[in-house]
């Protein structure tokens, strides 16, 4: 009896679960399900209850089109584009935070600022600061020469998703270099100053001792903004719409078009499919990867 | 010396470069908000707020319904906050302490929910409150977006957790204590920081969502700051700086909370995905 009230009993566990796992069965887990059949049917949005069956049609005609092989390949660019730059962006900003400096504790939190502005609001600045006449990044194009300065990027298939880039890595690299910031305090202060004795310059540093501390940090970071990425709606809807052109048309923003601007509701859910298929194809392989890792540093 | 007071130089630049960076779109949007139209389509563009302008925020929650759009939003943050937490205490301590058969799969399922984008599942949860009588209402969006939340929360909550000796606990259970009485007496105090991070990331999830209160909510009287911003886009009869304006005041209350707390964001944040 003392026994059981001291580990609890078996089901104490499962009684905790509950009904956090009842809500998330009832709002992603049934929704999820209730997707996944509608990808196998034509439905229109019109009539939401009338289901055709259709087995893999979706997906095939979905495959079998050149538009969509450009939303993959947007979606892929972007997604790779934010895990580089947002990464990149945060280290470096890391490794700037890192060392001291008067005013130290005041930049760290100032620079992360960006990650707590809705991102609704976000978007309309950006608009604003990518405005063709009067946004402030044209009259600085102009003001240097640079550009004639009349083109809106947003509006411009080639600049429109350079544009939502930097709006996208302004947003989320603060998330990354506090992260990294993290990670950058379990180097050891010895190695460092060690391989510094060595003669080791500040790039043989880095990629002697610091890197290989932080590199399972970066990893799972790369993995949390893929898949972020994947999903982001609110910042493309709101700027370009996928547009112009396609040219920032990425799955779920696809997704989107397919069920409330074409209203086929079995076409969007093959394209969310897809988009989840993807998300969890980079899970395995993330997984894969440092599972390797870790085999590989338990073998030295 | 020279050659380090040149290099302390360069990096108090690029932290200075790197602080502009992030600050400019908000400095923007705030001078905007404060520059008479006239000057915003001037050849030259101002670069400092125009305070005397300060009237036009007046105008604003005169003319447009920010004041009951920011309530909508508030009373959605709140709502999301308070279930997301009531949600993901026992489960994140369950993770933590127990093993038990399914963990495993629990864990999983909780991070797999990480790759449910609004977007995919706002069709049939369209469907599924209308059965339920949830749709045009805040309280469908506060259950909508508390689904999203939870998993997060249950993941940061577990690091903490994770970080408490055992033996804080065992000397309540030798008093007598039930499980549940140790979590709320013992754990919870204990965890209390992560908790406040939590709060805020769940408190800024109903903040900012848009695509379910943009779709599951039709009542103008409802509308969220996200969704009546949102509508500004591609709108040409609002004057740009009152729209700055909106987006300042929407903003502010965010930041201003973030700053309060961040210390603990940061920390919350960073065990919780850094720990995995």
């Amino acid at each position: 009896m003392a026994d059981e009230r001291l580990h609890g009993s078996a089901w104490t566990p499962y009684l905790f679960m509950a009904p956090a796992a009842a809500y998330l069965l009832f709002f992603q887990g049934y929704p999820l399900i209730e997707e996944l059949y509608l990808s196998f049917t034509s439905t229109s949005l019109l009539s939401p209850r009338d289901h055709t069956w259709v087995g893999l049609d979706n997906y095939r005609d979905l495959l079998a089109t050149s538009d969509f092989h450009h939303v993959l390949w947007i979606t892929a660019l972007y997604t790779a584009a934010c895990v580089v730059l947002s990464i990149g962006l945060g280290l470096l900003a890391a490794l700037l935070l890192d060392e001291s400096f008067p005013g130290r504790a005041i930049a760290r939190t100032l620079v992360t600022i960006p990650w707590a502005a809705p991102p609704v609001a976000v978007a309309l600045v950006y608009i604003w600061m990518y405005n063709a006449q009067y946004g402030i990044f044209s009259r600085t194009l102009r003001a240097l020469g640079i550009a004639s300065g009349t083109e809106n990027w947003l509006d411009d298939p080639s600049l429109a998703l350079p544009a939502i880039l930097l709006t996208t890595v302004w947003q989320i690299f603060p998330f990354a270099s506090v992260v990294i910031l993290a990670a950058l305090q379990g180097v050891s202060k010895e190695q460092r100053e060690a391989a510094v004795i060595d003669g080791a310059d500040r790039l043989s540093v880095f990629a002697a001792v610091v890197w290989p501390t932080i590199r399972p940090t970066v990893a799972l970071l790369a993995l949390f903004i893929t898949i972020w990425s994947l999903r982001r709606f609110d910042l493309i809807w709101l700027m370009t719409q996928g547009g112009p052109i396609g040219a920032t048309n990425t799955l779920v923003i696809e997704l989107y078009r397919q069920a409330f601007v074409y209203r086929d509701l079995g076409r969007a859910a093959a394209v969310g499919m897809i988009g989840l298929g993807t998300a969890l194809a980079t899970t395995l392989v993330y997984f894969r990867y440092t599972q390797r890792a870790e085999r590989a540093r338990g073998n030295d | 010396m020279g050659a380090l007071s040149l290099r302390q130089g360069l990096h108090l630049a690029a932290i200075l470069g790197l602080l502009g960076a992030a600050a400019f779109p908000l400095y923007w949007m705030f001078v905007t908000s404060l520059t008479p139209s006239a000057e915003l389509f001037a050849d030259r563009a101002r670069l400092l707020p125009t305070l005397s302008e300060a009237a036009a925020y007046r105008e604003v929650f005169r003319t447009i319904p920010v004041a009951t759009w920011l309530i909508n939003s508030a009373i959605v943050a709140t709502g999301t906050t308070v279930l997301s937490i009531a949600l993901a205490i026992l489960p994140a301590y369950a993770l933590s302490r127990f093993r038990f058969r399914g963990k495993g799969v629990f864990g999983f399922a909780l991070f797999a929910t990480q790759m449910l984008p609004e977007a995919m599942l706002v069709v049939p949860l369209y469907g599924i409150f209308a059965q339920i009588s949830l749709l045009d209402s805040l309280t469908g969006l506060i259950l909508a977006n508390t689904a999203f939340t939870v998993p997060v929360i249950t993941w940061i909550l577990k690091g903490a957790i994770d970080g408490i000796p055992i033996e804080v606990e065992e000397a309540a259970r030798i008093d007598g204590c039930s499980r549940i009485d140790i979590v709320l007496a013992v754990v919870v105090p204990l965890v209390a920081p992560t908790l406040a991070a939590a709060s805020v990331i769940a408190f800024f999830h109903g903040w900012n969502e848009y695509v379910f209160a943009q779709t599951l909510v039709s009542s103008e009287a409802l509308r969220t700051a996200s969704v009546g911003l949102a509508g500004f886009v591609g709108e040409l009869s609002t004057p740009v700086h009152s729209v700055m304006a909106v987006s300042v005041i929407y903003t502010l209350p965010a930041v201003i909370f973030y700053l309060f707390v961040q210390r603990y964001v940061v920390s919350g944040m960073t065990a919780g995905s850094v720990k995995g």
